[in-house]
């Protein structure tokens, strides 16, 4: 595994959406490819490569990646993060949580992380990495943060937790639980040479309203934190009121729930369409039989005898809050109601608890009752101190607190051996530019499958976990909705002639000439790789799959295939070479699995579409050795780029005519049009093939 | 552009037959365009013949490059290395490569590895038709930009003939009678009475009929 996350080798070219709006920039393109191809193996080392939690967050990610995936101008966002979890459940562990994981030598500097939560995590791992001595402190019994004692069961199970704290104790990490730091100066003193503050947002809030103080009025963090660390809530009979629209609020609601609470009501200041909470997590908490009431201030916490009798609202035009921190509304005071409840629980948002900071002011505050920091290095006004996740945020997601121990962890380091930590940031990546309209025309919608999830009447009464994750061929299919965004056609324009081709077998209509060569905008390609299949003066390579890749993978494939070939069952046997186009070839199955059922003499080689196939591909199969070739793709209209398999069809009858030229023969080489809807794999037509081939015998290359 | 078309590989293959060594020698402008003899052909010729090679136990080697242009020296001297290190060189070049190859190396072996066809362009992809045959006098002024030289299977100057029928030539159902498209044109323009005049005979002196041809720019001579 690199160390993809050392400035050095971080990407200057502009990254796909989805990668660059990921805090962490995992290279999603590469996972996603990675299971479309069936390596789910290295799927997961990409997915875990940037981001020490790939389990967790393959679970409850905020996925910005998805809300910014192309995809979704054309139908939905790509499965983002369905599929990570998808590559996390296929990993084996017995490979190790990260096979491969460089570590350096031992460093003598030891490090102080305050809170294990991902922020504390990801800076721990990263600088064991580097072989600094790492102890992290937290005031909880496991680490985790807010993944042990804030989210849900339902939504995180804690062997889940358990998974990803255990690679980094073998790592070196040493963890204090059960140990709240209240003084950050004794841990410089103490001999720790840097400090990591990720304390995160625990602290809940109320609003300063009467009988806001009685012992039926409950806390958000404090009330999922009791549930968590599995305390027997029992909410039996009782009628809770969540206060707050965002996701803790409905974390909050949907737990009330299965504590077997007879009803779960939310009421916040928003509209339906402006409850910060995500969509999906509305949608399951009403599935759940939560009462959403919008548009709402609260007055008073009605109470009789001192018992909790509910709510009194007003209802409100909410049009968002100011950058002052006030609210922008309007009021209707005829509108005063009660919702009525037992047990009221504020959910209206969290911070950090920074009454531990030093009194002296050292570590300096901001307005927001934040940590404040240089945004770039993550550095504290003290000296050798430094924050990140939701202490210096606010409210943030796991992914972002991730993306800020990767930053910190290089100031740390930098600060450590005495360079400025400013200089060791990397620019902001830039993004691929938005798909123009032409192109997502042209552009095959695919339709995403919702996650199968647990029966809401299930739900209700257990903590089990709400999502059952992909089935293998949803997450195949899942894959293939990937657009590949950047991974296309690469113009080395001193090869160039303008010769056009590239620009008139574009399916898309992206490629242009632009001074006189070609130039194929990366943003807009779809990496079908016809133009660099066509191009007569080789001046297009893709950066996926490109010609040198696919000829050495071509030789390794005829060589594995000779040695299939005279041993065993194989003995005897043709050596055939498929191409096979990654849309139908495969029946929508994991290539790996159809590969497996293919005799040990056929060798396929995937290709993002069968119009990649150069006919130069063709040849050298011949030439390295193979008995018969065969190019499998889609049923003319059926294909994934409207035209590739014509284009497929008609290099394969060109070579065919090559073949016969030079004595070889044409029947050697085939061209199989699947259509991935009749359900069969190219099985069947492999087999007919290998039956004449072995009539033509052996090639006379390989007799040779 | 110049248009060419590889040959079939049994000549090519006849042709090779007393080398070991092969250099197959592309050339980057015209024969690319017309997908004769540009890169991605030299590939697909030379795996064509190493297979026919190794198929057989010939034991032929093929090395591969392409220049810019086969028809200027300092881009044919720039593959001077490879060239002293094969026995003989298969051009993909026009025939105007091929004989700048064989001036430029008098002791080595330049073999042809495209019939240069015509003049042309391609009117869709994979389809090229001739436009010019370079007769040294134009006369495309006169005849609405339709070249009777080149496009009428007789050269007439003064069309049509009794062979064209429904806009077709009579040797060829698929041609255009070159003289029809002169008259359809002419009427499109308004230049009909054009055709009344009657058109001398050409001076063939200009083209190949005077012999190998030769331009001289005193003002650009170094």
């Amino acid at each position: 595994m690199s160390e993809k996350n050392d400035v050095s080798s971080l990407p200057t070219e502009a990254l796909p959406p989805c990668t660059a709006a990921c805090p962490a920039h995992t290279d999603v393109r590469g996972y996603v490819n990675a299971i479309a191809r069936g390596d789910l193996e290295e799927a997961y080392q990409l997915a875990r490569e940037a981001n020490p939690l790939p389990y967790i967050c393959g679970k409850v990610c905020a996925h910005a990646c998805e809300t910014e995936c192309r995809r979704g101008d054309i139908d939905e966002p790509v499965a983002i993060c369905a599929l990570k979890r998808f590559a996390t459940e296929q990993h084996d562990l017995r490979k190790g949580h990260a096979p491969g994981l460089s570590v350096a030598e031992p460093k003598e500097d030891k490090v102080a992380i305050v809170g294990a939560g991902p922020g504390g995590l990801t800076v721990a791992h990263d600088l064991a990495r580097m072989g600094y001595k790492v102890t992290v402190f937290d005031a909880n019994p496991k680490p985790g943060g807010t993944m042990q004692v804030g989210i849900p069961l339902y939504r995180l199970p804690r062997d889940t937790v358990e998974l990803e704290v255990a690679p980094l104790r073998e790592l070196g990490i040493e963890f204090v639980t059960n140990t709240r730091v209240s003084d950050v100066d004794a841990l410089l003193a103490d001999g720790y040479k840097a400090v990591f503050l990720a304390i995160g947002s625990h602290a809940g809030r109320k609003l300063r309203l009467a009988n806001a103080d009685l012992p039926d009025v409950w806390l958000n963090m404090e009330f999922l934190r009791r549930v968590a660390l599995g305390e027997k809530v029992d909410l039996s009979g009782r009628h809770v009121l969540v206060l707050g629209g965002g996701n803790v609020a409905i974390d909050v609601a949907r737990t009330a729930v299965r504590l077997g609470a007879a009803e779960v009501s939310m009421t916040c200041l928003e509209s339906c369409t402006m409850m910060p909470a995500h969509a999906w997590e509305i949608e399951e908490a009403l599935d759940e039989g939560v009462q959403m009431f919008h548009d709402r201030t609260f007055k008073e916490i009605v109470a009789e005898n001192g018992k909790v009798k509910g709510v009194r609202c007003v209802k409100v035009d909410f049009r968002g809050f100011l950058p002052t921190g006030g609210i922008d509304m309007d009021e209707f005071p005829e509108t005063e109601h009660v919702l009525p409840a037992d047990l009221v629980i504020f959910a209206i948002g969290q911070g950090p608890d920074l009454s531990f900071l030093p009194q002296d002011g050292s570590i300096a505050q901001t307005r927001r009752r934040t940590i404040q920091v240089d945004p770039l290095t993550l550095a504290t006004t003290k000296p050798g101190v430094f924050a990140g996740g939701d202490a210096i945020t606010g409210v943030g997601f796991i992914i972002d607190a991730v993306g800020a121990g990767h930053r910190a962890a290089r100031s740390i380091d930098a600060y450590l051996r005495g360079i400025d930590p400013a200089t060791v940031q990397p620019p902001e990546p830039e993004k691929l530019g938005e798909l123009q309209k032409k192109t997502v025309s042209h552009v095959r919608p695919l339709k995403r499958d919702e996650m199968p999830k647990l029966d809401a009447d299930l739900r209700k009464t257990s903590f089990e976990e709400v999502y059952l994750g992909y089935t293998e061929t949803q997450a195949i299919r899942a894959a293939h909705r990937c657009l590949t965004c950047g991974a296309g056609a690469q113009v080395d324009t001193d090869k160039c002639i303008g010769c056009l081709t590239c620009v008139r077998v574009c399916p898309y209509e992206v490629v242009a000439l632009v001074r006189g060569t070609a130039n194929v905008p990366i943003d807009q390609c779809q990496a079908c790789g016809i133009c660099a299949s066509e191009c007569p003066a080789k001046a297009i390579t893709m950066k996926l799959y490109s010609d040198d890749d696919l000829l050495k993978e071509i030789k390794s494939a005829v060589r594995k295939a000779k040695r299939a070939v005279s041993v065993g069952t194989g003995n005897g046997k043709p050596i055939i070479i498929g191409f096979a186009c990654r849309y139908c070839a495969y029946a929508g199955e994991d290539p790996s699995v159809v590969k497996a059922r293919l005799p040990s003499n056929v060798k396929t080689i995937e290709v993002l579409c069968s119009g990649k196939v150069d006919s130069l591909y063709l040849l050298k199969a011949f030439e390295f050795g193979a008995d018969g070739v065969f190019v499998a793709g889609c049923l003319e209209g059926d294909c994934h780029n409207e035209k590739g398999s014509v284009h497929a069809g008609q290099r394969v009858a060109y070579v065919k005519g090559l073949l016969d030229q030079i004595g070889l023969g044409s029947g050697r080489l085939e061209m199989f049009n699947m259509s991935p809807a009749q359900g069969a794999d190219m099985t069947e037509a492999v087999a007919t093939l290998t039956a004449s081939i072995k009539e033509l015998g052996p090639s006379p290359v390989r007799r040779r | 552009m110049i248009k060419a078309e590889q040959k079939p590989i049994a000549e090519i293959m006849e042709m090779i037959a007393p080398y070991k060594k092969i250099l197959i020698l592309g050339c980057g402008t015209c024969v690319t365009v017309c997908f004769a003899g540009g890169e991605k052909e030299v590939g697909l010729l030379a795996s064509s013949l190493r297979i026919a090679s190794a198929a057989t136990g010939q034991g032929k080697t093929f090395a591969e490059a392409t220049v810019q242009r086969q028809c200027e020296w300092e881009f044919i001297d720039a593959v001077a290395d490879q060239i002293k290190r094969v026995d003989a060189v298969l051009s993909l070049g026009c025939g105007i490569g091929v004989q700048a190859l064989a001036e430029r190396y008098p002791d080595e072996v330049i073999l042809p590895g495209v019939n240069t066809t015509f003049l042309g362009m391609a009117v869709q992809p994979g389809v090229f038709e001739e436009r010019c045959v370079a007769c040294g006098d134009c006369i495309l002024g006169q005849t609405a930009g339709i070249c009777p030289i080149a496009r009428c299977a007789k050269n007439l100057l003064n069309g049509p003939c009794g062979g064209s029928q429904n806009g077709k030539c009579e040797i060829n159902p698929d041609l255009d009678c070159a003289w029809q498209l002169i008259y359809d044109r002419l009427a499109r323009l308004g230049q009909l009475d054009r055709l009344a005049t009657i058109m001398p005979p050409k001076d063939w002196s200009k083209d190949r009929d005077g012999g190998p041809r030769k331009i001289v720019r005193e003002d650009l001579r170094l």
